[in-house]
């Protein structure tokens, strides 16, 4: 296999010895996961957003759109979250593992693991089911892809992990798909769509009524359910279907008499439904990218268009002032319920491939790479959020499917981020494909790109590759393209034809071509002196200056793939894989072969910091990493099975700090940091055990009290404690003191243990809730006894309790509204007018919540 | 920090006129670390965090009391982690190590609290109050505890535990307001400023040592090394009000460090200071100042000892708008820098500058080498973008129709020139060599070319062509459009010919090159320049075989044909179908009438022969033309999508007449070559 390079051996051989558990480099994942995967739900007071990514559940805030918790345990894809209906500060998710959790989400605590040992593909929760969980798992028949839905038992013990058997089937063959199935009015039925069958299951009955709908009706309208909702107040199920159309059936408690309006705006599927609380509103979303706000019962609707990516799901949070949609361009949109976007969290945009190569901009060091169509999304590593978009194309895109429309394809930096090249194609399928190549100029008093030259259809076929020449005296650009040419483009080479001098464009200086074969990739030196284009087999060394054909090397058999040079004290080294398994790598002062081996190099990226060249190779299934330097084919660092399937994208990114790592294994990690892209497009990286080791120093924990004035109750008790000690000051009487506020009861022995013990270790909530309502009621007694305590207890009792406040906020609003509201309702006799104005304003609110605390 | 404002009218028509200077000090503090986010606290009372990588509003804090109680000062927490849980099992591919995220922001104010502000949350975290009664002047976090210390105008100093978010301890600082603190890398001691700087250990809370200080109010306080005190190799600096000089003061072992030992000049007071600093003697401090004049210097000094001479800045760097372009402000105004700040790779810097209301972020490599950097930036068209992008997150890059330039295929600088390969650099040579020293022979030659040229034409042809000729050449010699587009927009063709004949040699190859331009502009300028372009290239063939680098030369006029015709088989496709349709379209309409009239013919119907004829002949038109009609119908779905196809191609089919056109004039161009 290796002709000339008797001396190398195979790169892949003599590493088996070095493997190391991983422990001082270990492959982590930074990032850029989907967020869209499943529909995300907002926390009772509206503040989080919670939201199922990879295998966790990030809690996002939704006023300030940052991450502010993750939730990780899964070891698998999380399929779904349901706020737990007994407690709304705890939120159930379950994952293909087959387990599911409850969480704290406040303080990101794991409460409890219930082990199903059936991979779970959907949640439902109601609060009339408690302790019962309905889940969506595959018929463990031979028949491959059936699905139903069961009722999982949560059994009552104390330990952490407990195992839940007790499993019963509720509605045989449902959807995968979550939003084809929902909960009816007061949990008393379950809709769940298949197909062209809607089966309701009645609790009450135990019954299944089932309706069907024909394939399609006179006109060809597609009729298959694609998504269910239920209003939540009437006996109204709402159903998407797949012709766009809404219906909305009633009085399907009887099997023959059932009814349903149809409703129809969207002239594609419907994907997602969602009824708002009160049941006022319907939303729906569907690929148009278009969210629309029905009023139920009338056919007015109110629309917002232009949301950018066709709407997965939509959701209400429970108070009803917030919506947010998915989007397929992995983003969460927050909207108002005034129809009004109000915010966005956006994870790095992922389409179905990333056509241009991840690039890192040398300005900003941002990772750069195709995003929404059209655009070149630009994403902060370090992190982890997305920056912007920079609209390329610049049209309007249509949100419609099977529409050939525009898109950036590929794109490319020169070394000092000044330039900016993009190649934008459409017409793969229908049409003659169109083209334009364009140049970008960075304009630093906009501080913005500009567009300098647009060449259009600059080949006679597609663009393969194209690479910015790194010599900082000539700005030249090289395209390949399947016509056979290699073409060169100059800056401000050919000005006569332009009027005003004053800004130089971009035009060809030469075409190149080999035998007429096609190129493929090319790639410039590190110091711009030779240009490498690859013809097929064989590899060209142009001169760009003077456009000479240097040398042709060649190595048969198999075309090549991959092409690059190797930098600083190893740049007359040329590096090759082809399609027949092998790398060579070519010493460029001799032109001869230095050492070729035959492994599957799928990627190879070489690091512009160092000399080091990374080689990914597939091996079975999985993709192993290699380190090397061109100058010796062995390697310096292997890692096997960096992760499964094959990597389709890397790019090495220089680091803003170096590591001083003096671990022979990762010191070629000091300079910069090497990110992939998975085939399932997860980006992950490479972390070294000083890198985490820097971060753990830095990162000390700061706790900071959080008592803060979030209520009127607050403000208002506030201000009256602040008059009375004024008062107090005035006339420093015993009747003076008498007034003086009786001490709150939370400063009680079972309030504090309550506030200070774990979440996960305290006993059942209605165990609690009579001891702690109990300590609340002060009797009248109580509180003469105060008053006639001496000043000094007194004092100390007030000290008391302003930690407890401290404290309760800790719980965040939970506890405080009921605590002030005893203490207040306690003094009712010494108010003023004015103060009793507000206090009645503050009973209007709503204590239900507490009430169903009670009852459980 | 707050400055107290002296009414200068004077200045202060002159800030008014330097366009929104403002003369009051504003708080405004990059993020620490890698200066994620810039908090600034403008003029209206509001909190305003932006996003330095995306350059645009990331939030916005109302303080209940924004109006009441300002904000005077702004001081970063440290960097934050989550909270870990116990130590998770290690997986094979769990998420990275906790990213550093900047989240608290102590916010002391003029009525004397101090709000702590979370910006992960978006809300207030804890107010801190009942311990100053003046205005908080400065807020300090301390390094490693959860410590926070103020100072305010009432001369005290407060120092608070966070965790619970009480004051521990409160001391009388100074005779005067404090105004300025800054606690020690190692957290051990503090200093705080009036008029005197004082040094205090922060265990016993007792004056560790004092220094002279300013003569005006001390506004900023910085440590400049890390090393500890005891090592002679602890420095700070110290900058005042008014004050045009940077104080560094050395804490000594032996006591004897009443005075400064280095300072910095400035060309104004100091307003922003950040400073990289040194861990050790070999390694230099980095500062870098913002004065009050909107100016940045950058400094670089190994601190070792006590340096007589003020220093002066390595480097300044001063932003200035765009003049000239934009109508209104043709002088350039200079625009104030608010805050700089040093990247950790020392090759960058962070600027923000502008109006505190809305500041352009930027970062910029730093050039040391230069003395004095002035940054030319246009503010207004980077406002208008940062608007809607926090929503929308898309950035649009600028187009400008008239600037950039677009290149389609034939147009020069789409295709490489032609040039033979071997030949390349010499005929460039050549050619610069030629006019230098062939010029009075040529010049003479040409002469008398004209002047023969001319003399013949007098004799021998009518008035009319010659005079086109003369005019063609004064034309081409004087690049005058006007009178070049009347002689193009000739289309006799005898005249043309004649015209063409008579035009001087020397003449050819210009009027070539203008004819190129003509072609490549609107197809219908083009089309008028193809019979011209005709009739040279078929009288001037021998004269141009003749030229030694024809290549070249008409290089360009050749690509530009090729690629005009590339298309021309497709578009005579396009074009007959068309005409197919429309056609069709056109019969149809007119097949309709027909159809009408034949129902009253078809109810007649008579037995005899001679009128049977007569009506076979009717029925038989209308008979073809409904199923033309129905077919008609079936190609109405095509009909669309050629319209559609129509519209996507409709420049190509705008040219189409001057292809059709031009193909004839490739057929010259192709002959030329031949011959050639």
């Amino acid at each position: 296999m290796c002709p000339c390079a008797a001396g190398s051996e195979c790169i892949a051989h003599d590493n088996d010895g070095k493997m190391v558990e991983g422990s001082e480099i270990r492959v982590v994942r930074c990032g850029g996961s989907k967020i869209n995967t499943r529909s995300p739900i907002i926390t009772i007071d509206s503040r989080f957003l919670l939201c199922v990514s990879g295998d966790l559940v990030k809690v996002y805030s939704t006023k300030t759109k940052e991450l502010v918790r993750v939730l990780e345990g899964h070891t698998n894809q999380v399929t779904g979250i349901a706020l737990n209906p007994a407690n709304h500060l705890q939120v159930y998710s379950c994952s293909v593992d087959g387990t599911i959790m409850l969480w704290d989400f406040m303080d990101g605590i794991l409460i409890k693991t219930f082990v199903v040992s059936y991979p779970i593909c959907a949640l439902y929760v109601s609060s009339k089911h408690q302790g019962v969980i309905f889940s969506v798992i595959p018929i463990a028949s031979g028949k491959a892809e059936s699905f139903q839905l069961v009722a999982v038992h949560l059994p009552r013990a104390v330990e952490v992990e407990v195992d839940a058997p007790e499993l019963s089937a509720v509605i045989t063959d449902v959807s995968a798909n979550p939003s084809a199935t929902a909960f009816g009015r007061e949990g008393e039925y379950l809709a769940s769509a298949k197909g062209l069958q809607l089966s309701v299951y009645f609790f009450r009955k135990q019954k299944t009524y089932r309706f069907l709908l024909t394939a399609s009706d006179k006109k060809g309208a597609k009729n298959g359910f694609s998504c269910v909702a239920c209003h939540p107040k009437e006996d109204c199920i709402a159903t998407g279907h797949e012709d766009g159309k809404i219906r909305l059936w009633r009085n399907f408690n009887h099997r023959k008499e059932y009814t349903y309006t149809t409703i129809h705006w969207h002239h594609n599927i419907v994907n997602t439904l969602c009824f708002t609380p009160e049941g006022t509103n319907l939303l729906s979303g569907g690929i148009e990218s278009v969210l629309i706000q029905w009023q139920y019962g009338d056919n007015k609707k109110a629309m917002l268009p232009r949301l950018g990516g066709a709407i997965t799901h939509v959701s209400a949070s429970p108070d009803g002032t917030l919506y947010c949609t998915c989007h397929s361009d992995n983003k969460i949109t927050l909207i108002q319920s005034s129809i009004k976007v109000c915010g966005i969290i956006q994870g790095l945009v992922k389409g179905d491939a990333v056509r241009t190569d991840l690039l890192i901009d040398p300005r900003s060091k941002a990772l750069v790479l195709n995003g929404k169509p059209g655009h070149l999304q630009f994403y902060n590593l370090k992190h982890d959020r997305h920056l912007y978009n920079l609209d390329i194309v610049q049209q309007e895109y249509i949100y419609e499917e099977g529409l050939d429309q525009y898109e950036v394809v590929m794109a490319a930096f020169d070394s000092t981020g000044s330039w900016l090249a993009t190649v934008e194609e459409r017409g793969l399928k229908l049409s003659t494909l169109e083209f334009s190549l364009k140049l970008w100029a960075y304009d630093k008093t906009t501080q913005s790109f500009s567009l300098n030259t647009t060449v259009n259809a600059a080949h006679d076929d597609r663009i393969r590759s194209m690479s910015f020449c790194p010599s900082s005296e000539t700005t030249m650009l090289v395209t390949t393209s399947k016509d056979g040419h290699f073409k060169a483009w100059l800056l401000g080479a050919d000005v006569d034809t332009e009027k005003d001098s004053d800004s130089a464009s971009w035009s060809c200086d030469f075409v190149g071509s080999y035998h007429g074969l096609l190129p493929t990739r090319c790639s410039f030196s590190a110091d711009g002196s030779l240009l490498a284009v690859n013809f097929r087999e064989v590899i060209t060394l142009w001169n760009p200056e003077t456009w000479e054909l240097l040398s042709t090397l060649c190595l048969p058999p198999g075309d090549i793939r991959e092409l690059c040079f190797g930098n600083q004290s190893c740049s007359k080294y040329l590096l090759s894989t082809t399609t027949k398994n092998m790398l060579c790598c070519w010493n460029l002062l001799t032109c001869s072969l230095e050492w070729s081996t035959s492994m599957d190099v799928v990627l190879l990226k070489p690091d512009p910091l160092s000399e080091n060249v990374v080689a990914f190779s597939k091996q079975d299934g999985h993709t192993d990493l290699f380190v090397f330097k061109p100058s010796e084919p062995r390697p310096l660092f292997t890692q096997k099975a960096v992760c499964m399937g094959e990597v389709s994208r890397a790019i090495f990114v220089p680091r803003s700090e170096l590591l001083d790592s003096c671990e022979e294994r990762s010191q070629w990690l000091n300079r910069s940091q090497l990110y992939f892209l998975t085939e399932n497009m997860d980006l992950l990286t490479l972390c070294t055990k000083t890198e985490e080791e820097r971060m753990a120093a830095i990162s000390k924990q700061l706790v900071a009290d959080k008592s803060v004035a979030v209520t009127p109750f607050y403000l208002l008790l506030g201000k009256h404690r602040r008059q009375q000690e004024q008062q107090d000051k005035l006339d420093d009487s015993p009747h003076g003191r008498q007034a003086e506020r009786p001490a709150l009861p939370q400063g009680s022995v079972a309030i504090k243990e309550l506030l200070h013990t774990p979440a996960h270790v305290l006993p059942s909530a209605s165990f609690l809730c009579s001891m702690f309502v109990g300590s609340l009621l002060t009797s009248t007694t109580d509180n003469k006894n105060t008053a006639d305590q001496p000043p000094d207890e007194e004092m100390d009792s007030e000290k008391e309790e302003e930690d407890s406040e401290g404290e309760e906020a800790t719980r965040d609003g939970q506890v405080d509204p009921s605590n002030l509201q005893g203490s207040v309702v306690d003094r009712m006799p010494r108010l003023s007018k004015t103060q009793e104005r507000q206090l009645r304003s503050v009973r209007k609110t709503d204590y239900s919540w507490l009430s169903s605390l009670a009852d459980a | 920090m707050r400055l107290p404002e002296y009414a200068d009218v004077r200045s202060a028509s002159i800030m008014a006129a330097d366009g929104g200077f403002s003369s009051q000090m504003l708080p405004c503090v990059f993020s620490p670390k890698s200066h994620q986010y810039l908090a600034l606290c403008a003029q209206d009372g509001r909190l305003r965090i932006w996003n330095t990588d995306s350059k645009t509003l990331h939030q916005e804090y109302v303080p209940s009391a924004h109006l009441s109680a300002t904000c005077t000062c702004i001081a970063w927490g440290p960097c934050r982690t989550a909270k870990e849980g116990p130590q998770r099992k290690k997986r094979k591919s769990e998420a990275g190590p906790p990213a550093e995220t900047t989240d608290l922001l102590a916010l002391g104010t003029a009525a004397g609290t101090i709000l702590i502000y979370s910006t992960v949350k978006g809300a207030l975290q804890c107010t801190l109050d009942g311990g100053h009664s003046g205005a908080v002047n400065s807020v300090q976090w301390h390094p490693e505890e959860n410590v926070l210390y103020s100072g305010s105008d009432d001369a005290h100093i407060a120092e608070w535990d966070l965790q619970t978010g009480k004051m521990r301890c409160k001391w009388k600082a100074d005779r005067t307001a404090v105004t300025s603190l800054c606690v020690s890398p190692n957290g051990k001691l503090l200093l705080s400023a009036g008029m005197t700087i004082k040094m205090w250990d922060l265990e016993t809370k007792e004056v560790y040592r004092k220094f002279t200080g300013h003569s005006t109010m001390v506004t900023t306080l910085c440590f400049a090394t890390t090393r500890p005190p005891d090592s002679d190799g602890m420095y700070f600096l110290s900058g005042a009000a008014h004050d045009r000089l940077l104080s560094v003061w050395q804490v000594r072992s032996d006591r004897k460090d009443k005075n400064a030992v280095v300072s910095f000049t400035l060309t104004d007071e100091p307003r922003h200071i950040d400073l990289l600093k040194s861990d050790s003697k070999e390694e230099a401090v980095r500062l870098a100042v913002v004065c009050k004049d909107g100016q940045l210097h950058l400094f670089e000094h190994f601190l070792n000892g006590p340096c007589k001479k003020p220093l002066s800045p390595g480097c300044s760097v001063q932003v200035s708008s765009a003049g000239g372009k934009s109508g209104e402000d043709d002088t350039p105004v200079p625009v104030p820098l608010l805050a700089a700040s040093l990247n950790s790779d020392k090759q960058s810097l962070q600027l923000a500058y502008g109006s505190y209301l809305q500041p352009v972020i930027e970062t910029t490599p730093v050039n040391t080498a230069e003395r004095h950097i002035c940054l030319v930036r246009d503010i207004q068209t980077t406002l208008s973008l940062s608007i809607d992008t926090a929503i929308s997150m898309v950035k649009t890059p600028i187009v400008n129709e008239k600037k950039s330039k677009v290149l389609i295929p034939g147009l020069p600088g789409h295709q490489a020139p032609l040039k033979s390969a071997k030949q390349s650099s010499q005929p460039e040579k050549r050619k610069k060599g030629t006019p230098t020293e062939m010029t009075i022979e040529e010049r003479l030659e040409q002469v008398e070319l004209s002047a023969a040229g001319k003399g013949g034409e007098k004799g021998i042809s009518t008035l009319q062509t010659d005079s086109y000729a003369v005019l063609l050449v004064q034309g081409l010699e004087s690049k005058d459009k006007n009178i070049l587009n009347r002689i193009f927009q000739i289309r006799k063709e005898m005249l043309i010919r004649n015209t063409v004949s008579r035009v001087p040699l020397p003449a050819i190859l210009p009027l070539l090159e203008e004819l190129s331009i003509k072609i490549q502009g609107h197809p219908n300028s083009a089309h008028a320049a193809v019979d011209w372009l005709k009739a040279v290239l078929t009288l001037h063939t021998s004269y141009l075989s003749s030229l030694p680098d024809l290549v070249s030369q008409l290089g360009r006029l050749y690509h530009l044909i090729e690629s005009r015709v590339k298309g021309y088989q497709q578009l005579l496709r396009l074009h007959g179908k068309l005409y197919l349709l429309m056609t069709q379209v056109a019969t149809s309409s007119s097949g309709h009438n027909v159809n009408e009239l034949d129902h009253t013919a078809k109810l007649v119907y008579e037995e005899e022969s001679s009128d049977e004829d007569e009506a076979s002949g009717d029925e038989g038109l209308p008979e073809d033309e409904s199923e033309n009609w129905e077919e008609d119908e079936d190609d109405d779905g095509e009909d669309m999508d050629t319209m559609e196809e129509r519209q996507n191609h409709a420049d190509e089919e705008m040219r189409e007449d001057s292809k059709a056109n031009g193909d004839e004039s490739d057929l010259d161009a192709e002959n030329e070559s031949e011959e050639e």
